[in-house]
């Protein structure tokens, strides 16, 4: 193509009249912040594990279970506990291992491939703690609904009424409520990585559709 | 001994600074955006310096490095349009030695050049620079052979851009 060859031979030439950065001024911007998306997932990425372990350990459950007579669950809630807490460990070593892994000096595809998998680990670890809420709250309506005296009114209706109206309202509250809470995260985290994400998305694919 | 790291590197780089600003001027589409960019290279070059060996010239170790952040590590968006309202575009790459009417082809190719995609961009970044289809594939990570398949491509949509 011969425009294309003109232009790299005007390039080569490097006639480009570019203002020059001085010594003093890359020393100065040595010491300036980065500003690039690793370091943005990495702060966020943070943010989300501290915030969904700190769910994980403050929310007590064993007085409440007490106090609704509700003890001998108390034993299921300590193990889910504990494989929690070595589920928590497991992400936040493969979250690291991810991360010290990005580097720049790697292929473009590569270097793209390990950003977005240091990400899907932590979504992964969001969802798994979705999840985890989604159950926990199953688990609640179900023990009070087993447990709580304040239920027995209702556990009544229901064990009288013939055409189970009243059990199926109860169902769907429970899981409308359980399916407004997971669809809010998710939208959160769409719109917190869709916007940090577009323009590395749209080149990776690019770039493997190339490759296909 | 870090101090001399620094001063090795700010003297490469300076030496070495119109491969950036290359990269820099195609990618973005004013100056604030430039020196944005420029900056954030540097930032992510220094990080990579120890990692440079010296094995290869210091400029072709930057190219990837430089090509990376642009293409992946810079948050603001670098898909623009074509412009020419950039102060830098009326001294781009003019020459007393061309005549006139070549040095109009060259900046209609160029403004065509920049309203190529990232990764288009990148080839044909590459392309310009001399570098050969193994090199071209190394930095972007996809094959040799696919690599010539998508510069071939790039240059008909240049045909297309400039001849509609």
């Amino acid at each position: 193509m011969e425009e294309l060859d003109l232009l790299k031979k005007a390039w080569q030439k490097d006639t480009h009249k570019f203002e020059q950065v001085s010594e003093g001024e890359i020393y100065k911007m040595l010491h300036k912040k980065s500003s690039s998306i690793v370091k943005w997932i990495l702060i966020i990425s943070i943010v989300e594990v501290l915030f969904w372990t700190a769910v994980s350990v403050i929310w007590n459950t064993d007085e409440y279970m007490r106090k609704i007579h509700a003890e001998n669950t108390i034993i299921y809630f300590k193990v889910v506990n504990f494989i929690n807490y070595a589920v928590i460990l497991w992400f936040i070593y493969r979250f690291y291992k991810n991360y010290i892994k990005i580097s720049t000096t790697a292929s473009t595809k590569q270097l793209m491939y390990d950003i977005l998998k240091a990400r899907k680990t932590v979504q992964y670890y969001v969802w798994y703690n979705l999840g985890m809420a989604a159950l926990t709250l199953i688990a609640g309506f179900a023990i009070q609904f087993l447990f709580n005296p304040k239920m027995e009114l209702l556990k009544d209706k229901i064990a009288h009424e013939q055409d189970h109206i009243l059990l199926f309202k109860t169902l769907g509250i429970m899981l409308l409520a359980i399916v407004i809470f997971v669809f809010i995260f998710w939208v959160i985290y769409l719109l917190l990585y869709g916007i940090l994400l577009r323009k590395l998305n749209t080149n990776y694919k690019e770039l493997k559709k190339i490759d296909l | 001994m870090s101090d001399n790291l620094e001063q090795i590197f700010v003297k490469q780089l300076k030496d070495n600074q119109n491969i950036i600003h290359k990269i820099c001027r195609l990618y973005t589409n004013d100056e604030d955006a430039h020196k944005d960019l420029f900056q954030e290279i540097t930032i992510q070059l220094w990080k990579a310096f120890p990692k440079f060996r010296g094995e290869s010239k210091f400029s072709t170790w930057a190219y990837r490095v430089a090509l990376n952040t642009a293409i992946t590590l810079y948050r603001k968006s670098t898909r623009n349009v074509a412009t020419t309202s950039y102060e830098g575009q009326k001294h781009f790459l003019s020459n007393d030695e061309y005549n006139f009417e070549e040095e109009e082809q060259i900046k209609l190719m160029y403004q065509a050049v920049q309203q190529l995609n990232d990764i288009e961009k990148a080839l044909v970044f590459l392309y310009l620079e001399d570098k050969d289809y193994t090199d071209i594939s190394e930095t972007l990570g996809i094959s040799e052979v696919n690599a010539r398949v998508k510069m071939n491509r790039i240059k008909g949509k240049l045909k297309k851009i400039l001849n509609p």
